[in-house]
């Protein structure tokens, strides 16, 4: 690693070996270690991050702006957005415990539909009778050709 | 009783007004301050701030818990302020820097601390991606992922916002930040 590469690492990464991949955390700490000119670099990386932090410091909120925002927060609130659709609340809210009164429900709904499909009490519905809509030929009028398709007047 | 940020925020999208006020009074010094150090400005912060816990309290019917609540949360600020960033015709970059200490004696601290004042003003100058990356990073505390996350972008991005942001910090400063 050079010293460029050393440069962007420490600005992506700070100058903060806890912040610094695993993986390569020992090979920039023996870097620094045994190169003077990584060791300035690395000194002067450490005093960015330090001001950065400090620039922190100086901006803490007060507590005149807090005092107002909570009594803002604390009058009338405007009406909150509900989605356009939701499914009822009974079915967000279903618990799953205890669940076997629900399983029994589930396996008689099962039972009562192999009933009724094998004894055939559904089949009526199933039956349709076929009606003639008419009895001329239509297929004349709907397709017939334009004559002279495609000449402009 | 579970009193998870999470669990706060079901309680919430249920209409829980108490629940919405013991949440924001959690995370409004955290936001307020986020939201300063962004915008270098602290009427504006306040806006925004206000508008953030608005939005919690009228989408939090909608809220998934996909992220943590914080995460999202800081997400909404960040973008907020982002968007006040890019709507602003102009900035006074001088007054943009200063952002006031409402301790005892900042006044007169600030005066005789000129390094202390370049570095906000060069932060003020950064494009408003850079200097966000450079707060959430070493003023929020957050990881390189985590600060994608927020900004809705990769960490190889967050990563080039840092090198540049940090490129641009030292142009801007020269020896300053050596003189320790």
């Amino acid at each position: 690693m050079n010293a460029e590469l050393l440069q962007t690492f420490l600005d992506r990464h700070g100058a903060d070996p806890a912040r610094w991949p695993a993986h390569e955390r020992a090979k920039v700490e023996g870097l620094i270690a045994g190169d003077p000119e990584a060791r300035r670099a690395f000194e002067k990386a450490r005093r960015l991050d330090a001001a950065l932090g400090r620039y922190g410091d100086a901006a803490a909120p007060d507590n005149a702006a807090l005092a107002r925002l909570t009594a803002k927060l604390n009058g009338p609130l405007p009406a909150q957005k509900r989605p356009f659709w939701r499914l009822p609340a009974v079915l967000l809210d279903w618990q799953f415990a205890p669940a076997w009164p629900r399983m029994a429900a589930l396996a008689c709904c099962a039972v009562l539909g192999f009933a009724i499909g094998l004894t055939g009490i559904d089949r009526q519905f199933d039956t349709q009778t076929t009606t003639s809509v008419s009895s001329s030929d239509v297929s004349a009028s709907v397709f017939e050709s334009e004559p002279f398709p495609g000449v402009q007047p | 009783m579970d009193d998870s940020d999470e669990a706060l925020m079901a309680q919430v999208a249920k209409g829980d007004q108490r629940a919405y006020r013991e949440l924001a009074g959690r995370h409004l010094p955290a936001m307020l301050g986020l939201a300063r150090r962004v915008l270098g400005n602290a009427a504006d912060a306040e806006d925004v701030v206000q508008e953030a816990m608005l939005r919690v309290w009228t989408h939090a019917p909608r809220w998934q818990p996909l992220a943590a609540f914080r995460t999202w949360l800081t997400r909404v600020v960040v973008n907020l302020c982002l968007d006040r960033k890019r709507k602003a015709r102009w900035v006074d970059l001088e007054a943009a820097g200063e952002i006031v200490d409402p301790t005892p004696g900042a006044a007169e601290r600030s005066e005789t601390d000129e390094r202390e004042r370049q570095l906000a003003g060069a932060i003020a100058q950064l494009p408003a991606r850079q200097r966000t990356a450079i707060v959430l990073t070493y003023n929020e505390g957050l990881s390189n992922a985590q600060v994608a996350k927020v900004l809705d972008t990769t960490v190889s991005a967050v990563e080039t916002l840092l090198i540049r942001g940090k490129q641009n910090l030292r142009r801007a400063l020269g020896n300053l930040i050596n003189e320790d």
